[in-house]
């Protein structure tokens, strides 16, 4: 079986360990996140086993550790939909990944579609969408498009 | 000829035919053949007789994919080719692994009656881990439990093998966990610098880890192993290196063509029991254990014999204390029975059905006393009530230490027994103060003697006297009846009379 390393990046709390939790099979705690800054899970999609780096989440403190996305084969970049500035963020935190590991398959997670608070404008999508990025909004509580997104992912790196 | 032939013969002269066999020769592959048939042998005994290297080198790559491509295709016939090879390998691999299991068959069976048996019993009920493979670990100077070839970059496990099956997480995850713990402590301690993790330890289990070019070979070990392991690591993943350059540098996540790796691997897989000698001399101070288990036995079935002899004893010393007109002064076991010494009233009576019911025959009871009048309570209410048979209305009790003998009493049975109570009273073994004739009795007995009239003339009432509650019957009679009335209670100590002649009728 093929396997893949796929990594989860965007800013904190915008729910990559939640979308992760709803798809993989867990193998570490989350403890390992707040330790080294990253958690391990592996799921199988279409033959493929994905390996999937949980990096801990970038905040005005601490950088994302970029040591743990080399080798990635695909990223899925998060933002929560509540909070339109980690929409924007997206950009920025791909210019940076991108400078260590090179262009790689990417998709989006819009995640918290189910809140009312969703403030995610057209724009914003438009701009994720110019840069090639196929984008889903998700609902990691009510599971909504995590399985796609993954799926996706997958496809584009096999 | 043409003019260009005649001055190719003027200038080649007699060499003209060689050139044109030299031509022939090039131009023709039966030649080149036949001519490179016929150096190649010579060329390669030329290149092994300076070493080869050069050689080796150009043929490691085909030969090696001819030889896989081969048996890929012919696996049967090239099986059967190695097997004379093979066989005595396998065969000796098989019988070793077969003798290192009786000796550890038969060392667990050697300790299965040692102390620290009985502590990896314990320590086995305790947290689950099976008792052979706790017994293993401690014959294990040191195993290698698990081996993985991981992927630098990627951090994805290319292969793993384990002696055991006792782990239970993901190998993928935890070969990408090395890794990223190898990030981890770059970048947090050692920044700028290529200096790599190469042990880890974490209780009984250590793990070290070779870093190649594009891979990592980490084994994770239980017990002390020697450094010599480390070479060993190196030399598998420089092997595997040399084996699978082209794999490895194609990597991709398909790990199918390092399906040959593990063979590699499993040199790795090293296990070293303590030697027998190192185990004798681990012993040396140790006793065995069995003669103290029997001693032990010993001690507890004879502590639970005399324990079981002494409780019988102290029961029926109790209980034979206890009872009245028996002070018991020694009980001792005399073969197997209770010999009890010390004194018994003849009328007290030996509780043998209480000592049945704790496991004391009768015929176990052996009873060597002295006979003694006991004036214990207990013993004077037995007697008393043996000896007074008393009616209904009549009771004996003890209060205090003293015995009361109460009630309303027929009269007749007081004239009685009026001699034996009265020598107890004043013997102070019986209080009578509450004791007193009934009236009916006494009623009964003077309408079987009187008429009517006569009991219509006569009163009863009680009275104390001299501490002792007597009726008494007052009243007129005539002189006849009056007679008959002393008669009937003449010196009685419990009716009093205070009944007065009645004046005769005059005779007119």
């Amino acid at each position: 079986m093929d396997k893949k390393k796929v990594c989860m990046v965007g800013d904190f709390s915008v729910g990559k360990t939640s979308l992760t939790q709803k798809f993989v099979n867990n193998v570490f705690s989350e403890q390992y996140l707040t330790t080294i800054g990253v958690k391990i899970d592996t799921a199988i999609v279409d033959e493929t086993k994905l390996i999937v780096w949980d990096v801990a989440g970038r905040d005005s403190l601490s950088p994302i550790n970029l040591s743990y996305l080399v080798g990635a084969s695909g990223i899925a970049l998060v933002a929560d939909g509540t909070r339109p500035e980690t929409v924007d963020d997206l950009h920025s935190i791909w210019d940076t990944v991108e400078k260590r590991i090179g262009k790689v398959p990417t998709v989006v997670a819009l995640n918290k579609r189910d809140l009312p608070e969703w403030s995610v404008t057209p724009e914003q999508i438009q701009s994720l969408k110019e840069r090639g990025w196929i984008v889903f909004e998700t609902s990691a509580k009510e599971g909504v498009e995590v399985e796609g997104l993954f799926t996706q992912l997958c496809r584009l790196i096999q | 000829m043409s003019q260009l032939d005649e001055l190719r013969r003027i200038i080649v002269g007699g060499n003209a035919d060689q050139l044109a066999d030299l031509k022939n020769r090039i131009e023709s592959l039966e030649h080149r053949t036949n001519d490179v048939a016929e150096v190649l042998s010579p060329a390669i005994d030329k290149e092994l007789a300076s070493g080869g290297d050069r050689l080796v080198e150009s043929f490691k790559e085909p030969v090696s994919r001819s030889l896989k491509q081969a048996i890929r295709t012919e696996p049967a016939e090239y099986a059967e080719i190695l097997y004379p090879v093979m066989a005595p390998s396998i065969r000796r691999a098989i019988s070793q692994a077969i003798s290192s299991l009786l000796l550890t068959i038969n060392r667990s069976i050697d300790s299965a009656t040692s102390v620290s048996a009985w502590k990896l019993r314990m320590q086995s009920w305790r947290t689950g881990v099976p008792y052979a493979e706790l017994a293993l670990r401690q014959s294990l100077v040191y195993r290698v439990e698990h081996v993985y070839l991981i992927h630098r970059d990627t951090g994805l496990l290319i292969k793993e093998i384990s002696s055991s099956d006792t782990q239970t997480l993901d190998s993928d995850a935890i070969g990408a966990m090395f890794s990223a713990i190898q990030s981890f402590v770059q970048d947090s301690f050692t920044a700028g610098n290529d200096s790599r993790l190469t042990d880890l330890k974490v209780g009984e289990y250590n793990v070290w880890v070779a870093h190649g070019a594009q891979t990592m070979l980490a084994c994770v070990i239980t017990g002390d192993a020697p450094e010599a392991l480390k070479q060993d690591l190196y030399d598998t993943l420089d092997q595997i290196r040399t084996d699978y350059s082209i794999e490895i540098a194609r990597f991709q996540g398909d790990s199918s063509s390092f399906d040959g790796a593990d063979l590699a691997m499993s040199n790795l897989l090293q296990v070293r029991l303590k030697d027998i000698d190192e185990k004798q001399a681990a012993r040396k101070s140790k006793v065995p254990l069995w003669p103290f288990l029997i001693l032990a036995a010993v001690l507890l079935f004879v502590g639970y014999h005399w324990f079981e002899r002494k409780t019988l004893l102290d029961t029926a010393n109790h209980l034979l204390d206890n009872q009245p007109g028996i002070a018991t002064t020694h009980l001792f076991w005399e073969d197997d029975k209770i010999v009890v010494q010390g004194l018994r009233d003849p009328d007290a009576k030996i509780p043998f059905a209480t000592l049945e019911s704790y496991g004391i025959s009768e015929s176990q009871i052996d009873l060597r006393t002295i006979p003694f009048r006991s004036l214990e309570v207990g013993m004077e209410l037995q007697r008393f009530t043996e000896e007074l048979e008393l009616p209904s209305g009549v009771y004996l009790s003890e209060r205090e230490g003293s015995i009361y003998l109460y009630g309303e009493a027929p009269f007749l049975w007081l004239q009685h027994n009026n001699n034996r109570i009265r020598q107890l009273a004043a013997d102070r073994r019986l209080n009578i103060s509450q004791l007193s004739p009934s009236y009916e009795s006494v009623s009964d007995l003077l309408e079987q003697s009187f008429s009517k009239e006569d009991l219509a003339r006569l009163k009863m009432s009680s009275l104390v006297v001299d501490e002792q509650s007597v009726l008494v019957v007052g009243g007129q009679l005539d002189i006849q009846s009056l007679t008959i009335l002393q008669v009937m209670f003449a010196n009685s100590d419990w009716v009093r009379l205070n009944v007065q002649p009645r004046p005769l009728k005059s005779e007119s």
